[in-house]
């Protein structure tokens, strides 16, 4: 198992506390492509984040490759972090003052490497998502699947075994959103990346191989999807 | 924290990215950083310029003039004149053992001296040999008054500078020619080029030094002399001895011990100490208003990285998110905060000195025809601006700190939950 989490919970505690993970437990292998689906406030960002290690959970456990991630020192999470997971976010979140490239090379920085190194590799991996003629852009140069593809190009360039996706098509229409999809599950199949990609839309979740439902704080159902046979829209197009 | 070009191409970006807004909030340090070595370069200037004036002239120093009673003693009605005479040069110096030297003058004002063709009005001075304990010369030709003059009753004069560029148009060494001053001839054997404005009886410019014993006898004195000049040993005050010697020469010319305009006393010590507090009291307020002033721009920085660190909220989250350390954030801003500092402060510390510079060029413009010989020194030292740049290195790390703490307290799903 890659990713382990026992009777994980988590409590917001400003002002009225709120109990939203109430004791989750979720096996992830190696190489998986899983989707997290759940009705809006169920917590399924909570749960990201926890993945992510941008986030802290109360009680339970969460091991990472065997190695129990719990009051990490903020180098060790960041270290984490860096060089293990890759995010995915809705809004993108590049920085607008740099350009594509700048933003791809920025976890490469983070890591010490030469400034020639990361921005070859930064081309390269711009390159793979057909934005070698963008890498000179500013974000708001650019559409949303564009953007999008950036920040996975960020995402995959520390080489991470975790990707982390919340809600990756939320902000792209249905024709991008599906190239989006498409990009993900060449990246499992080809560089057996391990992916979770949160979403509330069936179309989505088809793409993936496992469907992993979560209702008010807890895991439900989780559906073998190897087939994409799960959404009666979703096999040949994502509906919006 | 993590050093390349990048690194700097961030703080330069960030910086210029808010232009109006760096700069502004740079003026602050800029500023600060001007006034304070502008007004120390200026004090300094200001403090050698008049210290010029006192060139040559001894610190610890009484000067007694009779003058009229102003009060009615034994009898004896007010403003009655006295005369001091050199029996009190004798008494001084056994009465008062912690003088040094006690020499008395005797002057005589407007006095024609005449060289062929030349002639220039300058003032006698009668002096002995170690008056020169009380005015230093500066020789420019020749030697001083010494004993042997005044033993032997020489006919001899050391001339200051205004005498001797009148007299002797042409320079080189006037020493062996005869001058006629008044009535009499006297041989030149020195030329003196102290240019203080500290003078007694008349500036040294002008004046015609010659043994005492000619002058009294010239200008049919008997004993009397003009004033006395006291200088204490080291360790007294001359203001100490002041009352004792006030004392002593009430006794002696039976006039009220409490009439102190009776005798006129000037201390030099009294006036140095007026000079020296009044450049402390100004250094001071300096160094108040110029650090006041950085602070202020310094303050202004902390301000403005305040807010840079709230708008870039988002920003730190996704660092952080990605990699990032708390201390990576840290260095950014402090950096940020060190670089703008930095920057601002050096435009500074360059237009302080360039500004330094003129004001040294205009004032020894305006002082190259005064008497006074000074070459005040407005400009600021090497390890002064290196200093400043230190200290404004500092300031912007100060200035980093509290910014600095609040973006590193940002957590990175705070930072990009978006509102
Ligand atoms: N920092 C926070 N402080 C307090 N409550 C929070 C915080 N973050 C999330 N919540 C609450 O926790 C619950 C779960 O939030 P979460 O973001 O995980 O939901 P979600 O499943 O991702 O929903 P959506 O599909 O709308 O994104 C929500 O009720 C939300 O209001
Ligand atoms: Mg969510």
């Amino acid at each position: 198992m890659l990713i382990e989490l026992k009777d994980v919970n988590k409590t917001y505690n400003n002002g009225q506390p709120l109990h939203v993970l109430k004791g989750i437990n979720l096996g992830i292998d190696s190489g998986e492509f899983v989707s997290i689906m759940g009705a809006s406030g169920s917590g399924k960002s909570t749960l990201l984040n926890i993945l992510g290690i941008l986030d802290n959970y109360d009680t339970g456990e969460y091991h990472i490759d065997g190695r129990l991630i719990k009051n990490l020192s903020e180098k060790q999470a960041a270290a984490y972090r860096n060089k293990m997971i890759g995010f995915i976010f809705q809004s993108f979140n590049l920085i607008g003052f740099k350009t594509a490239v700048e933003n791809v090379e920025l976890p490469l920085f983070y890591q010490g490497v030469n400034r020639r190194k990361r921005h070859e590799l930064a081309m390269q991996y711009l390159d793979r998502l057909g934005l070698a003629g963008w890498a000179g852009h500013y974000p708001n140069e650019m559409s949303g699947g564009q953007k999008q593809r950036v920040a996975i190009a960020r995402a995959l360039i520390t080489n991470p075994k975790i990707i982390l996706a919340d809600e990756p098509t939320g902000a792209l229409d249905s024709k991008t959103s599906e190239e989006v999809m498409q990009l993900l599950g060449e990246l499992n199949r080809q560089d057996k990346v391990t992916i979770i990609v949160v979403t509330h839309e069936s179309g989505v979740a088809n793409c993936t191989d496992k469907i992993v439902h979560i209702k008010d704080g807890v895991i439900g159902r989780i559906e073998d999807n190897r087939e994409h046979h799960s959404s009666m829209f979703g096999t040949q197009t994502i509906m919006k | 924290m993590r050093f390349d070009v990048d690194t700097y191409r961030e703080i330069a970006d960030s910086l210029v990215r808010n232009k109006s807004r760096s700069l502004l909030t740079g003026f602050g340090v800029f500023w600060g950083i001007f006034m304070l070595l502008f007004l120390m370069g200026g004090g300094q200037g200001l403090r050698q310029l008049i210290s010029a004036n006192f060139q040559g002239f001894a610190t610890n120093t009484c000067i007694l003039i009779p003058d009229r009673t102003t009060m009615p003693w034994k009898g004896m009605k007010q403003g009655r004149r006295w005369h001091m005479t050199y029996t009190d040069v004798e008494r001084m110096k056994m009465m008062v053992p912690e003088l040094e030297t006690v020499t008395p003058m005797v002057s005589n004002w407007g006095q024609e001296a005449v060289l062929g063709p030349n002639t220039i009005s300058g003032n006698i001075k009668g002096v002995y040999a170690d008056y020169q304990n009380i005015e230093e010369p500066q020789l420019r030709y020749g030697r001083y008054i010494n004993e042997s003059d005044v033993l032997h009753g020489r006919k001899v004069c050391v001339i200051g500078k205004r005498i001797y560029t009148s007299l002797f148009p042409q320079g080189g060494d006037p020493c062996g020619t005869m001058i006629k001053v008044g009535p009499v001839y006297y041989q030149v054997v020195g030329v003196d080029f102290n240019s203080g404005n500290m003078n007694i009886n008349g500036s040294a410019d002008e004046a015609i030094v010659i043994p005492l014993p000619i002058a009294q006898k010239v200008y049919q004195r008997g004993n009397d002399i003009d004033l006395l000049c006291a200088t204490a040993r080291k360790g007294f005050k001359s203001s100490q001895l002041e009352d004792r010697m006030r004392a002593i020469m009430a006794r002696e010319h039976q006039f009220d011990p409490s009439d102190r305009n009776a005798m006129f006393v000037i201390n030099t010590e009294q006036i140095f100490a007026i000079v020296d507090n009044l450049f402390t009291g100004l250094n001071f307020l300096i160094w108040l208003v110029g650090l006041g002033t950085i602070l202020a721009g310094v303050i202004g920085v902390s301000n403005i990285m305040m807010v840079t660190v709230k708008e870039r909220t988002t920003e730190i989250g996704i660092r952080r998110a990605i990699g990032a350390t708390p201390r990576d954030i840290l260095g950014q801003i402090i950096m940020e905060s060190i670089s703008l500092t930095l920057v601002a402060g050096s435009f500074g510390i360059v237009f302080a000195v360039l500004l330094l510079e003129l004001l040294k060029k205009i004032v020894s413009m305006a002082t190259a025809g005064a008497s006074v010989q000074a070459d005040p020194e407005f400009q600021i030292s090497f390890w002064t601006a290196v200093a400043a740049a230190v200290l404004l290195s500092l300031l912007g790390v100060v200035a980093g700190l509290a910014p600095a703490s609040r973006a590193m307290s940002i957590k990175p799903v705070d930072a990009m939950r978006d509102e």
